[in-house]
């Protein structure tokens, strides 16, 4: 029997999902009109974490923004910080007079660290998203791996969650001398981490059939409604920017996409929560043949940060105080899909409007449409397979 | 890219919106300015047009071009820019397009109808820089509380002093939102918002 | 009546000074004989699974779980409170002395890494806090509640045979006993659920009556399964039932008997896990969907109370699942030694067996817990009545066939009064017929679960580490 078939009749019960919730991922706010335990409507409310982060940029120079990046996208961290320097270079590169040239060596660090970020913020999506199911388990699994990346981030940059490590021009400091070698043992447990992971919860039947056939998108649907990264890709749609508009290094490294195909079987169908949740996996596993192939592109250090090859920054300063003007519009891929950034200059120090587009934003804007009609249990499994994180929803 | 070229785009929004202009920003980005009336049109064409089929709606933004430095002498000086970053996820081609609404009266038809993604950004658009979207289904604050007063991402903006009885500012403490530009007006201080005081 | 019946009627006479005592005597040497050492010893213990989860959960996800509550508070408390008649000084000098005994120096680490002093400092929180009543429920309801549920997770355990005659009230129809007073937690449930005024309460609730008076059905399908092929709803007589002479006791287990009984087994297992709320059933509580369910607004002793049921329900499943399948409180081998020894020495071995047998079915519903998702509504109440039940159906259906095929009975040789029960014994013929069905059964099944999954993904079967 479908769910539709249920007829919706009687009075409805309003519900109040969040902002404290234990499965609402941060400070997300839902109002759930159900009928029984079936959801008739749901509507999203935001703005519990609205901190103003593109106001801020309007009153701050420059480089000031990038730590705020960091509070954009705080499971991420490395990403956005990676989003707005790219962004930014790719304004000061609209004019030969300010253009920048990041070193190598400093390129292939910003490939690793977002990839290992990339890493980190999908098992939390993972994990979380068993949560959602009811399996405690696979999360902290998943978090103690997790562990393990900010061990290393700690090493490079002092933080573990906000790590104001990517900046216009380079990195801010170079790889610590031992760094290649523990992220590659790193890199050796964590697969066959990964590999029980999956047998705990991936392969787990209750797990599939929660998850197969829920809340589909189909492709053309995941496109309209501006869905980006992998909820995109669990839709089937065959697209990465990373390796169709690529920046920095991935263009050398030739990135394997996955897609959304039906992965729970007969029971499923193509952009259902489960094929989200599989293109995570099947994410996190590429990026960590992406970690390998960087180490061993990684040019030898050298003495000094501004070195075109072995260095970790090229020098901004000077033109970050006269950047061009006019503005330009940059796209990367976060984690959570597409991190978009128009950024308006008016010639001075100060940006004139620095906006962020985020992935969680857009999922949010689905929510409504593809929660009618499920279970109230699976609520929250449907905002854990989008994978919103609520500051970049709110920023 | 291996879609259309930009000037191509341009050509064919040109065949149907003869107000449409083709643009390029100081550090020569393009794109095509359209008028508020034209928009609805322009929008289609790009959504449905087999050549072009805009099927994604990259962002939906906007800036307020108040203070925005050269461009006194055009008529648009103070208008609210809304731009739309379209991309084509079948021919893998992008055009942006701006439409400039008077900040007086701030209203651009919605193309919520075209892409669904819009609903959200509408709003959000609305919410902080207070345009006015004609058509869109549930035009509500987004990110602000409801009854939130102004839209913070103008550049007249003033902080309210309080807001619901809770302070913006602390006894002696100077903030007036945006570090000073040159030319700018000394802040006034803003009278205390009524408790439903949004329009 | 038979075994504490006596001590009961003894003390009756004693306390009332008449050979006939009044109901007052009785009620109190009830409470005194029966109820009394049962709640002292099975809330205590349940108490206990609540650590036993609480470890076997860390050490399922690699931590170390509660380790570092000290047990030293809780024991200094325990002092000021009996010695309150003596002053503070000589307080604190008996407890110096005690804490420098052999004993307690090298039990007390121990017993904090094993996270008994996380126990105490809980038990203590949680009769500190305040008991909160939310505006918007219904008071009298909202209280009584969890006594309720307290009270129907105890009661099974008056029949319940912990060993040889050790059994609070041997009545014929224990099975049927269990069964019925068990209900008693639907109503408690229910009860919190309508009562807190909260609206993730009430679903809570909803779901809990919906899924317990389900998988009543498979439950008691399950035990009239056993009854079917013991010909008693007796408990002890179950039990006793079990019983074979020789080194190995195991071969008469009910488990063993038969595979329809050891389908029903299964199904028992299973239903028994959601009886007692457990992942993957836990519907009611959910805490990932309902915040926590039917006691969400509970607080303090009252919060602490329904924890108590839980584990306690899951003693009771652990002890009629050893009961009704693996031979009660007896040993897998060489029962029939342990019944010659003396009968206070056997006692204590029987209770110590049957310890083991719950705590594993214990250990094994707290495995469960800690690794698979939870079902959804639909999904649960689909596995109910399109899955078990009809396994239930055909397993009382082939036992029954199984036993008229049998057509003979051979004597029992336990036990006393039991000696002469008659027991179902299998022909050839019976035996073949018995296993064929079951394989064949669970051949289709596993071609029918075949077909609706379909292949595994390639994708997949890389990610779990297979060849892509």
């Amino acid at each position: 029997m479908t769910i539709e078939a249920i007829t919706l009749g009687g009075e409805r019960m309003q519900l109040n999902m969040g902002p404290h919730h234990p499965a609402t991922h941060g400070v997300l706010r839902i109002r759930v009109e159900s009928d029984g335990e079936i959801v008739s409507s749901c509507i999203p409310d935001h703005g519990y974490l609205h901190r103003s982060i593109e106001k801020i940029g309007e009153c701050i120079e420059w480089p000031m923004f990038v730590p705020y990046t960091d509070r954009v996208d705080y499971v991420c961290a490395m990403n956005a910080n990676l989003a707005y320097c790219v962004a930014v270079e790719k304004l000061l590169n609209t004019d030969p007079a300010t253009a920048v040239v990041v070193p190598r060596r400093a390129e292939c660090i910003r490939v690793l660290v977002a990839e290992l970020n990339r890493i980190s913020s999908h098992l939390i999506a993972v994990g979380a998203m068993a949560m959602d199911v009811g399996a405690y388990t696979p999360f902290l699994h998943g978090i103690a791996q997790r562990e393990h990346v900010n061990d290393i981030f700690e090493k490079l940059c002092g933080q573990r969650l906000t790590y104001n490590y990517v900046t216009v021009g380079g990195v801010a400091f170079d790889l610590h001398e031992t760094a290649s070698e523990e992220i590659a043992s790193f890199l050796d447990q964590f697969e066959k981490e990964m590999v029980r992971f999956n047998k705990l919860i991936t392969t787990n039947t209750i797990f599939r059939d929660r998850c197969a056939n829920l809340a589909v998108v189909t492709a053309a649907e995941a496109i309209a409604w501006g869905l980006v990264g992998p909820n995109l890709r669990g839709s089937g749609v065959d697209w990465d920017l990373r390796r169709d508009e690529p920046y920095g290094l991935y263009g050398e490294l030739g990135v394997r996409v996955p897609k959304g195909e039906r992965y729970a079987g007969r029971k499923g169908a193509v952009g259902d929560c489960y094929d989200r949740y599989i293109v995570r996996l099947l994410e996190i596993q590429e990026s960590v043949r992406l970690c390998r192939e960087v180490l061993k592109l990684l040019p030898p250090a050298a003495g000094k940060a501004n070195d075109p090859i072995g260095g970790h920054q090229a020098d901004v300063s000077k033109v970050l105080k006269r950047p061009p003007k006019g503005f330009v519009h940059c796209r990367t891929e976060a984690p959570r899909g597409e991190m978009g950034y128009f950024l308006v200059s008016d010639g001075t120090k100060v940006p004139y409007r620095v906006r962020v587009r985020t992935g969680s934003f857009s999922a949010a804007g689905i929510f409504h449409k593809v929660m009618r009609g499920i279970f109230l249990a699976d609520v929250v499994a449907v905002i854990g397979s989008f994978d919103v994180v609520v500051p970049e929803i709110d920023r | 890219m291996n879609g259309m070229t930009f000037e191509a785009i341009a050509a064919r929004i040109a065949q149907v919106c003869d107000e449409a202009m083709v643009v390029r920003s100081e550090n020569g980005q393009p794109f095509v300015r359209v008028p508020a009336a034209a928009l609805p049109r322009v929008a289609a064409l790009l959504r449905r047009d087999p050549a072009l089929l805009c099927d994604a709606l990259m962002d939906l933004t906007g800036y307020d071009r108040l203070k925005y430095p050269g461009n006194e002498a055009s008529p648009a000086n103070d208008a609210i820019a809304v731009v739309y970053l379209l991309f084509s996820q079948q021919h893998h081609h992008r055009v942006m397009l701006e439409v400039q609404a008077p900040r007086a009266l701030c209203s651009v038809p919605t193309v919520s109808g075209l892409w669904p993604a819009a609903l959200y950004f509408e709003r959000e658009v609305f919410d902080l820089l207070g345009v006015q979207f004609v058509g869109h289904p549930s035009l509500e604050r987004i990110l602000c509380p409801d009854d939130w007063v102004g839209h913070p991402l103008r550049k007249d903006y003033l902080y309210p002093a309080q807001y619901h009885g809770v302070p913006h500012l602390r006894e002696g403490q100077h903030f007036d939102g945006a570090p000073r530009r040159q030319g700018d007006p000394e802040p006034t201080p803003t009278p205390a918002p009524t408790k439903k005081g949004h329009p | 009546m038979t075994g504490l019946g006596y001590a009961v009627d003894a003390v009756a006479v004693w306390l009332s000074g008449s050979p006939a005592p009044g109901w007052i005597a009785v009620t109190v040497a009830v409470l005194l004989v029966w109820v009394a050492p049962l709640l002292a010893i099975i809330f205590p213990v349940a108490a206990l699974g609540q650590i036993v989860e609480r470890k076997v959960a860390a050490a399922i996800q690699r931590r170390h779980g509660p380790n570092s509550a000290s047990l030293e508070g809780p024991l200094r408390f325990g002092f000021r409170v009996l010695l309150c008649f003596l002053p503070r000084a000589t307080q604190d000098r008996a407890f110096q002395r005690f804490l420098k005994l052999p004993v307690v120096r090298s039990l007390l680490p121990i017993l904090q890494k094993l996270g008994i002093g996380q126990l105490a400092a809980d038990g203590i929180k949680m009769l500190g806090k305040e008991d909160i009543v939310p505006r918007g429920a219904d008071g009298a309801v909202f209280r009584l509640a969890p006594y309720l549920a307290l009270t129907g997770a105890f009661l099974p355990f008056c029949v319940v045979p912990f060993a040889h005659h050790l059994v609070m009230l041997e009545v014929s129809v224990g099975a049927l006993y269990v069964i019925a007073v068990s209900g008693v937690t639907v109503l408690a449930l229910l009860m919190a659920g309508w009562g807190s005024g909260n609206k993730f309460s009430m679903l809570g609730g909803m779901r809990a009556v919906a899924q317990l008076v389900s998988y009543e059905i498979p439950v008691g399908l399950a035990v009239a399964g056993v009854v079917l092929w013991s010909g008693t709803m007796d408990l002890h007589a179950i039990v006793a039932q079990q019983y074979r002479p020789g080194v190995f006791t195991f071969v008469g287990w009910n488990l063993v008997q038969s595979p329809f009984l050891a389908m029903l087994a299964g199904v028992f297992f299973l239903a028994g896990l959601a009886e007692c709320q457990r992942t993957p059933f836990d519907m009611a509580e959910a805490e990932s969907e309902l915040v926590s369910g039917f006691n969400t607004e509970y607080s303090g002793l009252r919060w602490g109370m329904f924890a108590l049921a839980e584990y306690t329900e899951m003693l009771l499943i652990g002890a009629l699942f050893a009961t009704l399948f693996l031979g009660g409180y007896q040993s897998p081998i060489g029962e029939q030694w342990i019944v010659g020894l003396h009968p206070l020495l056997a006692t204590l071995l029987h209770l110590g067996i049957f310890a083991v047998k719950f705590l594993a079915s214990l250990f094994l519903m707290v495995w469960i817990r800690w690794t698979l998702p939870r079902y959804r509504v639909d999904q649960v109440m689909r596995l109910c009545w399109l899955t078990l039940v009809p396994i239930c159906l055909v397993a009382v259906f082939g036992l029954a066939v199984q036993l008229v095929l049998a057509g003979g009975t051979e004597a029992g040789t336990a036990y006393g009064r039991l000696a002469a029960l008659p027991r179902p014994a299998l022909g050839v013929l019976g035996h073949l017929l018995g296993w064929a069905v079951p394989v064949l059964l669970l051949g289709v099944l596993v071609r029918i679960a075949r077909r609706r999954h379909g292949g595994m993904h390639p994708a997949l079967r890389q990610l779990t580490g297979g060849g892509s």
